[in-house]
C-alpha cells in the first residue's frame, strides 16, 4: 500500500517540524520499517535544535546509550546560542511580560516604536532579537513560546517580508500545538497576504507560496470541524487550482475526497470532474480513479473495485485517516463517511440510467450491502423522496420512474419570460421618448 | 577614312594610357599597389572575356554609329593635346548626341564603355588643367570660359554615370579590351560584367550547371591562387621583413576595397586568407579572420541566392579557427559595441590585459545557419546534392556548439541563448530515429574531416599557428529529448522574448513528435502562445502552425480525436495548408500575388526534409472530422445545419453526395468519404477497411497500435451513430446484440451507451435484469421540434430588440439598463438554461464528448481574425476546442506562465 503514500511529495512543501506528525502516523501504520522512519526522523532533527529528542531517537534506533559526539557538541552549541539570544531579547521580553507596561501599547505602530525607544530603550535591534529568539524557540520545539513571541513581534515589526515569515511561523506553531481555531484565523490572514501579489517578486514564488499554504492547510482542514467545506472553497479557487495542476497534482486527492464527502457542491463538482479527467496523466490514485469511473466512464464494476482501494488509501493517509478513539475501539470517521457517500454517488448515477434494477444480486453487491440492508437503504431514500422509485418485491427489483418534463410545460417556460421582456422594452422606450419630448 | 581614324586613334589612346599610368606610378607606393591589384583583375576580366569572345557577332548597322563615336573621341583627344577647350566642348556635345543615337540603335540600357572611357579621360584632363594654375592663366579668355563651362557640364553629366566611371577607373585596361568586344556585349545587360558572380546565381534550374561551374571555378581558383600568391609574396618576399605594420596596412587596403564595384569578391577572400597566414599577433589574425568571414558572406550578392557550398564550408572552418584563437588566448575579447583603437591588435599574445577585437560571433553563426537553410531551400530535394548538403549539418552543429560553449564560458548567456536556439532549430523536427542516424553520420564524417584538414594545411605555413583546440566533432547526447531539454532550459533562462517563444514552439513540436501530447499541450497553453502569435513575425507564425500540425498528429496517435481535430481544423479551414506550413506555394484563385509577395513566400519555404507529410495530415484531419461529425449529423437529423463541427468536412461531404456515380476511392478525400458513407450506416468494418487501405499509414512509427486505436474509435462512433439513427425503430434492444453487432466488449458497450444516456443524447434506460436498453417514447414530433426552434428564434429576436434599443438610447439608456440589469441578466440566464435544455431534449448536445461542443463554438470567432500579412490565419484556433480540456489554460494567471517556462526545464 505504500505506493499510494504521498509523504514524499508532501514533505518538501512542509516545514521541518510539520513533517513530524506525518512520520508519527506512518510509524503507527507501519507502512515502512521502523528503522527507516527513525533514521529519517534523525535526519529531520539534525537541522533543528531539538537535539535532545534526536538523541533519544538515536538511542532507540541503535539500542545504545552512546550518543555520537557531534550531537553532544551540537547540543552545547544550541544551548549557548539560546542563552545569547535570550539575553539579546531580554529587555523586550521583560517588557512584554509586564502586563501594565503592555497596556501602554496602542494600535498605532509608530507611536509604539517611538514609545519603546524613548522609555525603555528598546530599538530595532531588540525587536529583531525577539524575532530571532522566537525562531530559535520554534526550532527547539517550544512552540507556544514561539507563537507568543511571534504574535508580539508582528505588532512591532516594520519589515513586510519579516512579517510574512512571522505569520508562517505562527501558523506552524499553532498547527503543531493543535490549536485549530487559532490556526484557522492565522491561515486566513496568511491567505490574504499570499494572494496579494505586491508581496512577491515573481508570480512563480507566489504560486510556490500558494502551494505551501495548501499543504499546511491540510492539517487544519482535516481537523477543524468545518474544514471539509473550506478545503473546497480554498482549493477550488482558480488560482489555487492552477497551482495544484501545475505543481502539486497530488493535492487532488484531498480535494476529491472533500467533494465526495460534501454532496452539496454539485455545480463545482462537474468542473472538478473535468479537471480530474484532464490531470489523469499527471496524477491518479484510487480516489480520483473512482470519480473517473463513476462520472466519466460509467464503469460501475470498476468503481466498485476502486472503492475498496480507496478505503485502504484513506486509512493510510495521515490527513484522511485520522482516528477517533472512542472507548476501546478507534474509528476513522472520514472513512465511513467517504464510503457512504461514495456508495450514494454510484447508486445515484446508476439509477439515472436504469429503469429496473435487480435488488437482490446487483444492487446489494454494488452497494456492498446484503439484501435486507439494501432494501432498507432504498426504502429510506424513497421515503425521503430523494428517489422517485418503487420496489417490486415479487421480482425483487427496484423500478425507477423515468421523469420527462412535459413538452408543453417546457415551451411555456421558455416563452413566459419573453412577454415580460417585451413589456419592459416598451416601457423603456416610452420613458426615453418622454424624456426626449420633455427636453 | 574612319578606319584610319580607328587605327590612329587606337595607337594614340594607348600612348595616352601609358602616359597616364606612368604619371600615376610616380604618385607613390599606394597607387602602385592599386595597379598591382588591377593588373590581377585584368587577368580575371580577360578570362571572362575569352568566353564572351566565342559568341561574337558583328552587326554593321551598329558599327557605323560606333565608328562615329570613336571618331569624336579621337577629335577630343586631339583637342586635349593642344589644350583647346573650345573644340573640346563642341566634341563633348557631339558625343552626347551620338550617345543617344547609339543607344537607340543598340536598344540597350548599357552605356558603351567607349563613352565612359571618354568621360574618364575628359575628367582627368580637366582636373589636370584645373590644377595647373599657371597654364590656366595663360589661356585665352574664350578658352578659359570654355574650360569653366566644361567643368560644370562634365560634373553634371558624370553624375549619371558615376558607377560606371568608378569601375572604369579601377580597371581601365579591361575596359580597354572590352572596347573591342563592345558589339558582342551590347545587348547583354549590365550584369554580364559580373560574370564571375553570376555563376553563383541560384536559379534552381541551373543548379547542376552551377555545380560544374563551381568545380571549374575551384580549379581556376587554385591556379590563380598560386599566381597571386606569387604576387603578394613579392611584397612579403622575406618573411623576416614582415612586420605588424605592413600586414596591417595591407589589410586595411584590402578591406577598403570591399564593396567597390570591380573588386573581385573571391580575390578579396583569397587575399585576406593569405594575410591571415602572415598575421603577426593572434589578435591581428583574429581581426583578419573576421574580415575573411565577412568577405565570404559577401561572395553571394542578393537575398535570393545562397552562398556557394565550398565557400560555406571554408567559412565554417574559419569560424572554427576563430574559436581556436579565442580559446587559446583568453585575453582576447570579441565585442561589437566598442570600437577598439587602431593598434589594439598590435598587442602580442602575452599582453597583460584584454585585447578587444571587433566582431560578433552570434551574427556570424546566425548568418552561416541562414545560408545553410537557404541552400537547402533552393537545392532540388530529389537530387543527390541535397543529401550531400544535408550531410554538412554536423559541421554547422559543431560550430554552433563550440560558439555556445565559448559564449557560456565568457558569460555572455544572452548571446549563447541565441546560438542555442539555432541548435534547437536544427534538431527539433527530428524524430529519435533520424537523430540517431545523424549521430552515426557524425562519427563517419569525423574521419573525412581529418583528411580535409590535411589538405587545408598545405601551402606556406602561417606565423601564428593555432592548434585545433575546440572540438571538431559535435557531441550529441544519447537522446534527442535530453539535448532539447538542455538547450531549451538555457534559452528559457537567458533568451529574449522572440528566442524564448521560438524555443517554446520547437519544444512543443518535439514533445509532440515523441507522442507526449499532454506535456506539449500544457506547454502551449501555459505559454499563452496562441494568444499572441498574431503579433509575431511570419516565420514564427509558420513555426507555430507547424507545431500545431504536429500536435494534432500527436493527439491523433494517442487517440484523442477531438483534440486532434481542434488542432488541425483551423489549418484546413482556409484551404491554404501548404502556405500556412510553408511547404509549397499555393495558388489562390481569387487574387493574384505580386511577384514581390511570391518572392517573399518562396524565401520562407521549409526545406524538404523538414516537411510534415501533407497527405498524412489531411487524412488525420478528415478522419477526426468524420469521427466527430458523423454521429453529430445522425443526432441532428431535424436540424442538420445547426451544429456543425467541421465545415470543411461538411462541404466535402456535400460535394461527394452530389456526384451521380461514385467510383472507387483514389485520394485521401475519396477514402474518407467512402468511409463516411459506411459509417453513417453503422458499418464499422467497411469504414475501417477503407481507411486502412490508405498508404499514408506506413509513415507512422507505431502503425499497428494507431490503427488499433482507430478501429476502436470507429466502432464506438459507429455504435453511437447507429443508436442515433435507428433508436426510433426499436422499442428495446439487448446489450448482447449490440455487443455482437459492433464487436465491442460488454463493458465498453455499456459504458458508451450509459454515457449517451447521462448526456441525454439517447432517451433510454437500462433494464438491468434483462440487460436491455429500453427506449422512451419522448422523441419530439416534427411540430414540437419546430415549436422549440420557434421559441429559440423568438428569444433571439427579443434579445436583438433589446440590444437595438440599447444602442438607440445609448448613454441615456445606461441608467435604465443598469436598473434593469438584474432582471435582464436573470432573463438571459433563464433563456440560456432553456436553450441548453432544448438541445438536451433533442439529443443534440454532445457535452459528454469532452465537452468541446460549446467551447468550440466560442473559439470560432477568434479564428477569423487575420494577421497583418494576411498569410496566416487562425493561429488562435487551438484555444477554441481545447479550452475545455484545459480550462486552466484560459484561466491561468501570469504566474502560471512563468511556471510553465520552468516546468519545461524540469
Amino acid at each position: 500500500m505504500a505506493s499510494y503514500d504521498l509523504t514524499q511529495r508532501i514533505a518538501p512543501n512542509l516545514d521541518r517540524h510539520l513533517v513530524f506528525p506525518i512520520l508519527e502516523f506512518l510509524q503507527e501504520r507501519q507502512l515502512y520499517s521502523d528503522e527507516q522512519i527513525l533514521k529519517s526522523k534523525i535526519e529531520l532533527l539534525n537541522k533543528t535544535n531539538m537535539v535532545d529528542y534526536a538523541m533519544d531517537i538515536h538511542k532507540s534506533l541503535y539500542h545504545t546509550d552512546d550518543v555520537p559526539q557531534d550531537m553532544v557538541e551540537r547540543r552545547a552549541e544550541v544551548v549557548a546560542r539560546l542563552k545569547a539570544l535570550e539575553e539579546a531579547a531580554a529587555p523586550l521580553v521583560s517588557f512584554l511580560q509586564n502586563p501594565s507596561a503592555v497596556q501602554e501599547l496602542r494600535p498605532d505602530k509608530h507611536y509604539n516604536l517611538q514609545m519603546l525607544n524613548d522609555r525603555y530603550q528598546i530599538g530595532p535591534n531588540q525587536i529583531e532579537a525577539l524575532y530571532q529568539y522566537a525562531k530559535f524557540q520554534f526550532e527547539c520545539g517550544n512552540y507556544s513560546a514561539a507563537a507568543d513571541y511571534l504574535y508580539q513581534y508582528r505588532a512591532l515589526c516594520t519589515n513586510s517580508e519579516r512579517r510574512l515569515s512571522a505569520l508562517w511561523g505562527k501558523l506552524a506553531a499553532e498547527i503543531l500545538m493543535q490549536n485549530w481555531d487559532i490556526a484557522h484565523e492565522e491561515l486566513n490572514q496568511l491567505k490574504e497576504k499570499v494572494d496579494d501579489s505586491k508581496n512577491f517578486l515573481s508570480p512563480l514564488s507566489q504560486m510556490q507560496s500558494r502551494i505551501w499554504l495548501m499543504h499546511w492547510n491540510l492539517f487544519i482542514f482535516f481537523n477543524h470541524d468545518n474544514g471539509r467545506m473550506q478545503i473546497i472553497d480554498l482549493f477550488n479557487q482558480d488560482k489555487y487550482l492552477n497551482a495544484i495542476q501545475t505543481n502539486a497534482p497530488h493535492l487532488l486527492r484531498y480535494l476529491a475526497t472533500a467533494f465526495i464527502v460534501n454532496k452539496r457542491r454539485r455545480p463545482q463538482f462537474k468542473d472538478f470532474i473535468k479537471v480530474i479527467q484532464q490531470e489523469q496523466y499527471s496524477y491518479k490514485d484510487p480516489i480520483t480513479e473512482f470519480l473517473a469511473c463513476v462520472y466519466v466512464n460509467y464503469d460501475f464494476d470498476g468503481a466498485q473495485k476502486k472503492m475498496r482501494e480507496c478505503e485502504e488509501v484513506i486509512l493510510n493517509d495521515p490527513f484522511l485517516g485520522k482516528r477517533l478513539e472512542e472507548g476501546n475501539f478507534s474509528t476513522v470517521p472520514l472513512r465511513d463517511e467517504f464510503l457512504e457517500n461514495a456508495r450514494l454517488c454510484i447508486f445515484e448515477t446508476y439509477c439515472r440510467i436504469h429503469q429496473r434494477i435487480d435488488m437482490g444480486r446487483v444492487l446489494a453487491e454494488k452497494l456492498n450491502l446484503n439484501y435486507e440492508e439494501a432494501e432498507r437503504w432504498i426504502v429510506n431514500l424513497i421515503r425521503s423522496s430523494k428517489l422517485d422509485a418503487k420496489i417490486d418485491t415479487k421480482t425483487g427489483t427496484v423500478i425507477i420512474e423515468p421523469s420527462h418534463p412535459n413538452v408543453y410545460e417546457q415551451l411555456i417556460d421558455h416563452t413566459k419570460a419573453l412577454s415580460g421582456r417585451t413589456y419592459k422594452l416598451v416601457s423603456q422606450l416610452m420613458e426615453h421618448v418622454q424624456t426626449q419630448a420633455a427636453r | 577614312m574612319s578606319s584610319r581614324f580607328w587605327t590612329q586613334g587606337g595607337s594614340d589612346s594607348e600612348e595616352e594610357e601609358s602616359d597616364y599610368e606612368d604619371e600615376v606610378e610616380t604618385g607613390g607606393a599606394e597607387a602602385a599597389n592599386e595597379t598591382a591589384g588591377s593588373r590581377y583583375l585584368k587577368g580575371m576580366a580577360s578570362d571572362s572575356d575569352d568566353s564572351d569572345g566565342q559568341k561574337r557577332v558583328v552587326r554593321s548597322a551598329k558599327d557605323k554609329r560606333f565608328e562615329e563615336m570613336i571618331a569624336t573621341v579621337d577629335q577630343m583627344k586631339n583637342a586635349m593635346k593642344i589644350n583647346d577647350w573650345v573644340s573640346l566642348q563642341e566634341s563633348f556635345d557631339k558625343i552626347n548626341k551620338q550617345l543617344e543615337k547609339v543607344m537607340r540603335v543598340t536598344e540597350s540600357v548599357k552605356v558603351p564603355s567607349l563613352y565612359i572611357k571618354a568621360l574618364v579621360m575628359l575628367e582627368d584632363f580637366l582636373n589636370q588643367a584645373l590644377s595647373n594654375k599657371e597654364a590656366k592663366k595663360k589661356m585665352s579668355s574664350s578658352n578659359a570660359k570654355a574650360l569653366n563651362s566644361m567643368k560644370q557640364k562634365l560634373k553634371k553629366n558624370n553624375k549619371q554615370y558615376e558607377d560606371l566611371i568608378n569601375k572604369c577607373r579601377e580597371n581601365p585596361e579591361s575596359e580597354e579590351e572590352k572596347d573591342e568586344d563592345e558589339e558582342t556585349e551590347e545587348d547583354e545587360d549590365e550584369e554580364s560584367e559580373f560574370e564571375e558572380d553570376i555563376v553563383e546565381g541560384s536559379d534552381a534550374d541551373e543548379e547542376e550547371e552551377e555545380e560544374e561551374a563551381d568545380d571549374v571555378n575551384d580549379k581556376g581558383w587554385e591556379k590563380k591562387l598560386s599566381k597571386k600568391d606569387k604576387l603578394i609574396d613579392k611584397q612579403f618576399k622575406n618573411p623576416g621583413e614582415i612586420t605588424w605594420e605592413t600586414v596591417n596596412k595591407k589589410f586595411k587596403e584590402v578591406v577598403a576595397a570591399r564593396g567597390r564595384k570591380g573588386t573581385g569578391r573571391f580575390e578579396q577572400v583569397e587575399q585576406l586568407t593569405f594575410l591571415t597566414k602572415v598575421a603577426k599577433t593572434p589578435a591581428q589574425k583574429l581581426e583578419i579572420l573576421f574580415s575573411v568571414i565577412s568577405a565570404q558572406f559577401d561572395v553571394n550578392p542578393g537575398l535570393s541566392g545562397h552562398m556557394p557550398i565550398n565557400v560555406w564550408k571554408k567559412c565554417v572552418q574559419n569560424m572554427l579557427i576563430v574559436l581556436d584563437i579565442l580559446t587559446q588566448y583568453h585575453n582576447i575579447a570579441v565585442n561589437d559595441i566598442i570600437e577598439p583603437d587602431e593598434n589594439e591588435t598590435q598587442k602580442p599574445a602575452d599582453y597583460n590585459g584584454t585585447i578587444r577585437v571587433w566582431g560578433n560571433l552570434v551574427a556570424f553563426v546566425e548568418k552561416i545557419d541562414t545560408e545553410f537553410f537557404k541552400s537547402l531551400q533552393s537545392i532540388d530535394p530529389h537530387t543527390r546534392e541535397y543529401v550531400e548538403r544535408l550531410r554538412d549539418e554536423p559541421m554547422l552543429s559543431v560550430l554552433a556548439q563550440d560558439v555556445q560553449d565559448y559564449l557560456e564560458r565568457v558569460g555572455e548567456f544572452k548571446a549563447a541563448a541565441k546560438v542555442a536556439l539555432r541548435r534547437v532549430e536544427l534538431i527539433y523536427y527530428k524524430p529519435q530515429e533520424v537523430y540517431d542516424a545523424m549521430r552515426k553520420l557524425v562519427d563517419q564524417v569525423g574521419d573525412g574531416d581529418e583528411k580535409a584538414g590535411e589538405e587545408e594545411s598545405r601551402g606556406p605555413s602561417a606565423f601564428i599557428v593555432v592548434p585545433e583546440v575546440v572540438p571538431r566533432k559535435p557531441t550529441f547526447p544519447e537522446n534527442s529529448r535530453t539535448m532539447m531539454d538542455i538547450l531549451v532550459s538555457l534559452i528559457y533562462k537567458y533568451g529574449d522574448e522572440r528566442t524564448k517563444a521560438r524555443a517554446m514552439l520547437c519544444d512543443i513540436y518535439h514533445h509532440a513528435l515523441l507522442d507526449e501530447f499532454s506535456t506539449a499541450r500544457d506547454l502551449l497553453l501555459m505559454s499563452h502562445l496562441q494568444d499572441n502569435v498574431q503579433q509575431m513575425d511570419v516565420l514564427s507564425q509558420i513555426l507555430f502552425n507547424r507545431a500545431m500540425a504536429q500536435l494534432g498528429l500527436c493527439a491523433f496517435r494517442v487517440g484523442l480525436v477531438a483534440e486532434a481535430h481542434s488542432c488541425l481544423s483551423e489549418l484546413y479551414s482556409g484551404g491554404r495548408v501548404k502556405e500556412l506550413l510553408a511547404q509549397g506555394v499555393s495558388q489562390s484563385r481569387y487574387h493574384e500575388k505580386t511577384p514581390e509577395q511570391e518572392r517573399l513566400e518562396r524565401r520562407r519555404q521549409m526545406p524538404y526534409h523538414m516537411h510534415i507529410n501533407l497527405e498524412l495530415l489531411e487524412a488525420v484531419h478528415l478522419i477526426c472530422a468524420m469521427l466527430l461529425e458523423v454521429p453529430n449529423m445522425a443526432a441532428n437529423i431535424h436540424d442538420a445545419k445547426r451544429k456543425v463541427i467541421s465545415k470543411t468536412f461538411r462541404r466535402l461531404l456535400e460535394v461527394s453526395e452530389r456526384q451521380t456515380f461514385t467510383g472507387p476511392p483514389e485520394n485521401v478525400r475519396d477514402h474518407v468519404m467512402a468511409a463516411t458513407r459506411a459509417l453513417t450506416k453503422g458499418d464499422f468494418q467497411k469504414a475501417f477497411d477503407v481507411i486502412n487501405s490508405l498508404d499514408v499509414w506506413k509513415l507512422l512509427r507505431n502503425r499497428e497500435s494507431v490503427l488499433e486505436m482507430l478501429k476502436a474509435q470507429i466502432k464506438e462512433e459507429a455504435l453511437r451513430t447507429y443508436l442515433f439513427t435507428y433508436s426510433l425503430s426499436y422499442d428495446s434492444i439487448s446489450l448482447d446484440q449490440l455487443t455482437k453487432m459492433f464487436d465491442l466488449s460488454e463493458a465498453q458497450t455499456h459504458s458508451i451507451v450509459s454515457k449517451m444516456m447521462i448526456n441525454e443524447e439517447l432517451h433510454a434506460s437500462w433494464d438491468q435484469p434483462t440487460q436491455c436498453i429500453v427506449f422512451h417514447e419522448i422523441e419530439h414530433s416534427r411540430l414540437q421540434t419546430l415549436a422549440f426552434q420557434l421559441v429559440e428564434k423568438l428569444s433571439i429576436l427579443a434579445e436583438s430588440n433589446e440590444r437595438a434599443i440599447e444602442a438607440r438610447i445609448g448613454g441615456g439608456g445606461l441608467d435604465l439598463r443598469r436598473r434593469d440589469n438584474q432582471d435582464y441578466a436573470a432573463a438571459a440566464g433563464k433563456w440560456q438554461d432553456n436553450s441548453t435544455y432544448t438541445l438536451g431534449r433533442q439529443g443534440t448536445t454532445r457535452s459528454g464528448y469532452a465537452g468541446s461542443g460549446r467551447t468550440l463554438a466560442l473559439g470560432q470567432p477568434g479564428g477569423y481574425t487575420r494577421d497583418r500579412s494576411g498569410q496566416l490565419r487562425g493561429a488562435s484556433g487551438y484555444s477554441g476546442g481545447q479550452r475545455n480540456s484545459a480550462a486552466r489554460g484560459s484561466q491561468m494567471d501570469s504566474s502560471a506562465r512563468m511556471v510553465s517556462l520552468n516546468k519545461g526545464v524540469r
